[in-house]
């Protein structure tokens, strides 16, 4: 009985909350803004109930901190994705000739 | 050759080797951000023949490669900005997509989540992904279809992590500019992402 109440509550919260807070598609954008600059109080309040009660603004705040975490990390370390693992070698003996030529 | 050459500034440069030693590096460095194998080998011999003229400066402090990686950085910077010089940031179709159908709904919940675009569990670390050089691969793809200037500032910020203000500088344009520029590559690319690598990786 005190389970359902609780249930019913929550519910009840959850909707009120969804109805009266920034949408999903207000908040992502200042998820994203959120990694520029300092939110204001209300803005920040205001994340954190939505964040609270939607688990897909949840993950997308996850996924967009993952994504720069793991491009900071490669910054140094750069992946060989498009050509292989560097120049090609009319590259390469095109940037010979020319240093060759500026020596 | 005495044991010490090795710390001691060459009397003379030898650019050949400096291509052999970081070469490939610097390319691969330069492509990532560029995302353009032409600009990139460019950008690769500007930084040689930079490196030519300021020579007199290294005198071997610190390593060659730092030394390079610095110079090839300001030929990033000077590619984005002749870049947008050459192209002056148009009206609204220089724009990335809003993607406003993530959020389209027929019930009345309008502007939340659309179900079929509504983000997933990923669980991944930085650590799963930093050697997939497919994961790389996907990741690079994903960021084509975005405008130019829009890809520019999300590397410039999500890789390299400048400044708001310095990206700003680069790309010549306002700060309010750019939070919808990268947000709008954010939204994007992490759609893309789920799409082409997470949800395949199940």
């Amino acid at each position: 009985m005190a389970v359902k109440l609780y249930d019913k509550l929550k519910h009840s919260i959850r909707y009120f909350l969804l109805r009266n807070l920034p949408t999903c598609q207000q908040t992502v954008e200042k998820i994203s803004q959120s990694m520029e600059r300092r939110l204001t109080l209300r803005e920040r309040t205001n994340l954190k109930l939505h964040l609270w009660i939607c688990a897909w603004c949840q993950w997308y705040l996850e996924h967009l901190h993952l994504i720069r975490d793991t491009a900071r990390a490669k910054a140094d370390e750069p992946p060989d994705f498009i050509s292989g693992p560097g120049l090609s070698n009319d590259a390469r003996e095109r940037i010979r000739r020319r240093l060759n030529n500026q020596n | 050759m005495n044991a010490s050459q090795g710390k001691l500034p060459q009397e003379s440069p030898d650019p050949g080797r400096w291509l052999d030693d970081h070469g490939d590096y610097l390319f691969k460095y330069a492509v990532f951000r560029l995302r353009d194998n032409n600009a990139a080998e460019d950008a690769v011999q500007e930084t040689f023949l930079a490196a030519l003229k300021a020579y007199q400066q290294f005198e071997g402090r610190g390593s060659e490669r730092t030394w390079l990686v610095g110079i090839l950085k300001h030929k990033i910077v000077d590619h984005f900005r002749r870049a947008v010089r050459e192209a002056p940031l148009g009206e609204e179709s220089e724009e990335a997509s809003e993607h406003r159908e993530f959020f389209e709904r027929p019930d009345p919940w309008q502007g939340h989540w659309n179900t079929n675009y509504a983000p997933n569990e990923w669980h991944a670390t930085p650590a799963d992904l930093i050697e997939r050089n497919d994961f790389w691969k996907v990741f690079n793809d994903c960021l084509s279809p975005l405008p130019q200037r829009t890809a520019s500032a999300f590397t410039l910020r999500e890789v390299d992590g400048l400044k708001s203000e310095e990206i700003c500088e680069i790309l010549s344009i306002k700060v309010n500019n750019l939070w919808v520029m990268l947000h709008r590559a954010r939204l994007h690319l992490r759609n893309c992402l789920e799409l082409n690598w997470f949800r395949r990786e199940e």
